[in-house]
């Protein structure tokens, strides 16, 4: 177990497109991230599934370093950041957020399955190396962020927050 | 310079009540995807975005205030967020360019 105080920086950072893809047949939702031109509006068929395009939104993607001892933590798995507004008791997005109480803000990272059907998410290191990055950068001494992974969500589709999207951006003039 | 102090130099009338913060900066973007990966700490955000996701990307990075250019004013929801987390709002008439050298006019670097 590495005993460095992490100094965590932005590094390999990406820009691009966050596809939202549904599937007719399951109704599951998934989600990848392009750097093509032009986001992907295709559909297709994998394996049970088939695919739709549902929307899109430019985004980002970045990975993580240390600058102390030069720890890496891939972010690859992670398609975005959601500012939870839940305070459902069922839930433990939740309840993080109700026993963290005022000054602290709960942000979801998202992976790209919303069903979680094969048990992955955003990896430990991943969520605890996003807390310690946007705590570091913060400098008000009131404010405190805890990122968590969106397997902790009740249900990622129904979950009240804000993402963190470009979304409706031919709209803002 | 303090949020309330370029208000005031800046002819800026809030939207609502926040932290009287230090600016330590000023960063203009239109991309909440940007702001995650370029706004620093207690920035000043340019920006014509009204939307409540910027909130939660400023919210992140810890932006002390946003003036929203070109007269732009946000809904109710938003400025409610914006208040909690302690962020001041503004509305400039001006569009971008002419309110960033408005900015500069004040001494903020």
């Amino acid at each position: 177990m590495s005993t460095c105080r992490h100094q965590w920086a932005m590094v390999n950072v990406r820009n691009g497109y966050l596809v939202i893809e549904g599937c007719a047949k399951c109704k599951a939702r998934s989600s990848f991230f392009s750097t093509e031109p032009i986001a992907p509006v295709d559909n297709y068929h994998e394996g049970e599934h088939f695919w739709s395009y549902l929307s899109s939104a430019q985004a980002v993607k970045f990975d993580l370093k240390c600058d102390e001892c030069g720890e890496a933590v891939s972010l690859d798995e992670m398609m975005g950041l959601m500012l939870s507004t839940c305070r459902e008791p069922e839930c433990e997005v939740g309840r993080i957020a109700t026993d963290a109480g005022r000054g602290t803000w709960v942000y979801v990272a998202l992976c790209a399955d919303s069903t979680h059907a094969g048990g992955k998410c955003v990896s430990e290191a991943g969520v605890k190396a996003l807390t310690e990055y946007f705590n570091a950068q913060i400098k008000d001494q009131d404010k405190r962020i805890i990122v968590v992974p969106c397997i902790k969500c009740n249900s990622i589709d129904t979950c009240e927050g804000i993402v963190i999207a470009d979304t409706g951006l031919t709209d803002i003039y | 310079m303090k949020v309330s102090e370029l208000a005031e130099k800046a002819g800026l009338n809030s939207l609502n009540n926040f932290k009287d913060k230090n600016i330590e900066g000023v960063y203009i973007s239109d991309m909440v995807s940007d702001i995650i990966t370029g706004a620093k700490a207690n920035s000043l955000l340019v920006t014509l975005q009204t939307h409540k996701s910027l909130i939660a990307a400023a919210n992140l990075v810890d932006v002390a205030a946003i003036v929203f250019v070109r007269g732009k004013k946000p809904a109710q929801d938003v400025i409610d967020l914006a208040s909690k987390a302690g962020i001041g709002l503004f509305v400039a008439d001006k569009d971008t360019w002419t309110f960033a050298m408005t900015l500069r006019d004040t001494g903020l670097k």
